[in-house]
């Protein structure tokens, strides 16, 4: 018996040792948060991090069956276990090259390394959480965080005015889902998933529709579902690129899981109200956000736009209320992290250099300098459009199955038609990078480590695109045990 | 009429998708040097394994050969199967031979040697898998596929506007091949529903038996994504831009290859799934091919830059493919895929001529061009014979197809076939125009541009040895078409047999 295991027993709480890597990771958050005081080298923060991390993702595999803990307000089933591994390595993948990015620009801030940690904890919470209450915390946890990330150069105005905006609207949405909250339990009684679904299959009027409704605003807003997106161009505009690239795959992510869970869960199949309003969230995400990345001239602003279009094609999975809808929207859910975090960190790379300014102009001819870098973008933009043998196309393929077979046809149509419209600006990106020559004839400085994310990530969204078997299995039980699980226990 | 299926022993058709992929990364780790011999060796194997398959090939009764089947996706019953029946065959034939022209041409290529080749190559291997697979996925996944290098090829190695084409090109076709995937899926829901079978293998859902309205909605869904392909009036307009911003190898291929696609699909998809729907939409068919005959030979006769000429020829050529295969008998059909042969020797030809002429006095233009023959005339020869067979003359391969396509046509509608028939005038006349202003009229020649004439060459071994293999060609089905219609009769009949039976 470890140490934890004998406090834990100490304490008396039943299944304690399934929390483990949600301790590490608190643990690590305060070691990190106690050393950036007395130790000068940041590097040597980062590398305390990832061990830290790499051990929180390690003792998950240690967990060989699911438990309820915190006397029900804990959950830790396939489902949480393997979207915490993911978010938990991709978080790996997101500070290994936030070292050589925030000393680029100047900036020497210790305070990025356990506020990563905090919202990471925050994000294992939610996706882990069978009770709004313990969502709610996760969930604020994780936005407090993320506000101070996105402003964390205070002494840039747009950085400061992408928190604020971000920390606006976040904290109206918080807020939202506090109410949403609220009505809810002055109808069912509950915080928990399962008494909700029962209380509500038997009987559902108006405070608990207006109660969901709500949700669903709330839930959109951190989404970043149009019409409530828009804290997130500036805020992702604003923020230091990995660390943007953070939110837009890990949080993300951790979003669209927990949305799920609450969805299939809390309330029953037959309750169509919540597959209509992600439709129509979904559809509204799709076209907005596609048609305005269009017009952007800022690669970055346009990354994050076309984030808010895939928020529409990942959500949009959930107009399809059953199996199928599920797997879809787990297995586009995972890919995109790929996408997501390799886009973003690529623009980190080159963003260190001093001219390069994340515009159209600086993709001039980047294709004769970095050739394997340009390589890679193009994989990833390609998955971004769709087309196969890319993880993009596999994770679009899942969602239009989903919608035919429950005969949703309109959304297939806008999903169709913003894909193409999408691939008018993907398209851009490359046509630059290749078709151009060169502006200025300098090289870039690239740190192994972002090659090496950049590259691995592409060559998973290639391998993946061409055999997603091992994938769609995974996506498959997860939503087996969701389904299992809704209105048990 | 159901298909049995002969397993290969071998499996040479993955190994010919593989041998351009294989290619491909040894050309990007070597030396640049070597990416050209390396292409064109590999090219050459993929050919010669065509070549075996095609003598090989049993055409008695309706069988898919050198059929190979692995699980790939299980959970949607999805899986990688190929094989080929006489149509796939040839298709994948003309391919091969298409890109090993492709690379014996690019000889003169200076920017990006490496990565042009690659692109090629990567290229192939698309082209070869659209025409292989039985698998609705694996086709369309070979679909798209193919739209990443041919936009990088048109995108980076083209002319001044190529940028616009390239996008153009991916835009328009993406969009096709989007509606494409809804009605494949659609059908793949709705034998699951109705049959409880999880399979998109193309056996599959051919046994599918659709109500009237489903039918006409998948066959126009499947049918937007050939169009555009094909391409068909009024889907054509990328093809001008694409063709004439593309280098010159790019085109050959642009013409050979992608164009079979849509109306590959045509045939193999849209005839024997939706025979009703096929039927019901014939007039409108016919409609939009003798529209696409007759304006595209109109358009071709106003060109003045030959590419653009030979551009929407190539769509007009497609208007007889639409017709024969829409005419929903065993001539047109037939005379559809002979024609789809012949085209993609014809056109890759013409092409090639273009851009032997681009090569040597730098313009597409009419007006600049005129009076070389005297001075090249191996190349005025081949090109001679290669316009003859575009243009349709007895002997060469052109004629055969066109003159079964309009027997089909003739047997169902008269007004269609005359008006397409009419249009074959045309047709020579627009043929000949590009011939005679390119070639003839040496005495409208300056003094120094006689000069300047004189210190042209004549083909190089490169450009000869990739003119001479489609030149043969267009003789060997113009002269023995019998060989050609035996192999593809059954197919055809297969085709054919749910809408005239057997």
């Amino acid at each position: 018996m470890t140490i934890v295991q004998q406090l834990v027993a100490g304490l008396g709480i039943p299944n304690f040792k399934v929390l483990i890597p949600e301790i590490i990771v608190l643990i690590t958050a305060i070691l990190v948060f106690l050393a950036e005081l007395f130790i000068k080298s940041r590097a040597l923060i980062s590398a305390l991090t990832v061990v830290g991390l790499a051990l929180a993702a390690f003792s998950m595999l240690t967990i060989s069956e699911g438990a309820i803990t915190l006397y029900g307000l804990y959950i830790v089933d396939s489902f949480s276990l393997a979207f915490k591994f993911f978010l938990v390595i991709f978080t790996i993948l997101a500070i290994i090259n936030l070292q050589s990015y925030v000393e680029s620009k100047k900036t020497y801030y210790g305070e990025y390394y356990y506020l990563i940690l905090f919202t990471l904890l925050g994000l294992m919470i939610i996706v882990s959480s069978p009770n709004l209450i313990s969502f709610y915390i996760g969930l604020e946890l994780s936005s407090i965080t993320s506000y101070i990330l996105v402003g964390l150069w205070r002494k840039d105005y747009r950085s400061k005015e992408g928190a604020f905006k971000y920390l606006i609207i976040g904290g109206a949405g918080t807020a939202i889902i506090s109410y949403a909250i609220a009505l809810i339990y002055g109808k069912t009684g509950s915080f928990d998933f399962a008494r909700i679904f029962h209380v509500i299959q038997d009987n559902s009027d108006i405070g608990v529709t207006a109660g969901l409704v709500l949700l669903l605003v709330g839930l959109g807003l951190k989404a970043s579902a149009v019409p409530f997106h828009f804290w997130t161009p500036d805020a992702y505009e604003s923020a230091p690129t990995p660390i943007t690239g953070f939110m837009a795959s890990v949080s993300k992510v951790a979003i669209f899981a927990a949305i799920l869970r609450i969805m299939v869960e809390a309330f029953p199949f037959s309750n169509q109200i919540w597959s209509y309003g992600w439709a129509i969230l979904a559809a509204a995400s799709m076209i907005l956000g596609n048609f305005v990345a269009l017009k952007q001239k800022n690669v970055k602003r346009m990354l994050a736009y076309s984030s808010i279009a895939h928020s529409g094609y990942i959500l949009a999975a959930l107009a399809s209320p059953n199996g199928m809808g599920f797997t879809a929207l787990i297995f586009y859910s995972i890919v995109y992290l790929f996408m997501a975090l390799g886009g973003f960190i690529f623009l980190s790379a080159f963003e260190k250099n001093g001219n390069w300014t994340n515009d159209f102009e600086d993709f001039k001819g980047l294709a004769k300098k970095h050739p394997i870098m340009a390589l890679y973008m193009l994989i990833y933009m390609f998955s971004m459009i769709g087309i196969p043998p890319t993880v993009g196309f596999m994770g679009k393929f899942g969602v239009f199955m989903a919608l035919i077979s429950s005969n949703v046809w309109w959304l297939a149509v806008i999903l169709v038609i913003t894909s193409v419209v999408s691939a008018g600006y993907y398209l851009k990106v490359v046509a630059y990078m290749y078709m151009y020559e060169p502006v200025n004839s300098n090289k870039f400085n690239l740190t192994t480590m972002e090659k090496f994310t950049v590259g691995f990530l592409a060559v998973l969204v290639l391998v993946v695109g061409i055999y997603p078997t091992i994938f769609w299995e995974i996506s498959n039980i997860l939503t087996s045990v969701l389904i299992m699980n809704a209105g048990v226990r | 009429m159901t298909p049995q299926f002969v397993y290969a022993d071998f499996p040479f058709i993955s190994i010919s998708i593989l041998i351009p992929l294989i290619a491909a990364i040894i050309v990007f780790v070597s030396n640049e040097k070597l990416a050209k011999p390396i292409s064109i060796l590999s090219s050459i194997v993929v050919f010669a394994i065509s070549s075996y398959m095609l003598l090989t090939y049993d055409p008695s009764g309706y069988k898919i050969q050198f059929y190979e089947k692995y699980t790939w996706i299980p959970q949607f019953g999805i899986s990688y199967e190929v094989g080929v029946d006489a149509l796939s065959l040839t298709m994948f034939w003309l391919t091969a031979l298409s890109f090993v022209v492709a690379f014996v041409w690019s000889t003169n290529i200076e920017k990006r040697i490496k990565e042009y080749f690659i692109a090629f190559l990567v290229l192939e291997a698309a082209c070869i898998g659209v025409f292989v697979a039985w698998d609705l996925v694996a086709f369309y996944v070979f679909w798209e596929v193919m739209l990443i290098p041919m936009f990088l090829i048109i995108g980076v190695w083209g002319y001044s506007e190529r940028i616009y084409a390239a996008t153009k090109f991916f835009i328009y076709t993406f969009f096709g091949s989007l509606f494409l995937l809804i009605g494949v899926i659609g059908m793949y829901i709705y034998n699951y529903t109705q049959n409880n079978i999880l399979s998109t293998s193309y056996f599959d859902l051919l046994k599918l038996s659709l109500p009237h309205n489903l039918e006409i909605i998948f066959f126009l869904l499947l049918a937007l994504g050939f169009a555009i392909k094909v391409p068909m009036w009024p889907f054509h307009t990328w093809l001008p831009a694409a063709h004439v911003q593309a280098p010159t190898a790019g085109s050959v291929i642009l013409a050979a290859v992608l164009l079979k696609m849509g109306t590959y699909g045509f045939v193999r998809f849209s005839l024997p799934w939706f025979p009703e729907a096929s039927k019901y939409f014939m007039p409108v068919m016919f409609a939009l091919g003798v529209i696409a005959i007759i304006y595209t030979a109109m358009m071709a006769i106003a060109q003045t830059h030959i590419k653009r000429l030979i551009a929407y020829s190539s769509v007009s050529h497609m208007g007889f493919v639409t017709i024969g295969t829409f005419a929903l008998n065993v001539e047109g059909v037939n005379g559809a895929i002979i024609t789809m042969i012949s085209h993609g020797l014809t056109s890759a030809a013409l092409f090639l001529a273009a851009g032997f002429i681009y090569e040597r006095l730098h313009s597409y233009e009419m007006k600049d061009l005129g009076g070389m023959a005297k001075f090249v005339p191996v190349f005025a020869t081949l090109f001679m014979i290669s316009a003859m067979a575009s243009a349709g003359l007895p002997g060469l391969s052109g004629f055969v197809g066109e003159f079964l396509a309009l027997l089909g046509t003739f047997k169902v509608s008269i007004l269609t076939a005359v008006l397409a028939g009419l249009s074959l005038v045309v047709g020579a006349a627009y043929t000949l125009w590009l011939y005679k202003r390119t070639m003839f009229e040496e005495e409208l020649l300056t003094p120094e541009k006689k000069e300047e004439y004189s210190k042209l060459k004549d083909l190089n071994t490169a450009e000869l040895w990739s003119f001479l293999p489609l030149v043969v060609f267009m003789f060997v089905i113009g002269l023995y078409p019998n060989w050609w219609i035996n192999l593809i009769s059954n197919t055809t009949k297969f085709v054919l047999h749910k809408i005239v039976g057997g």
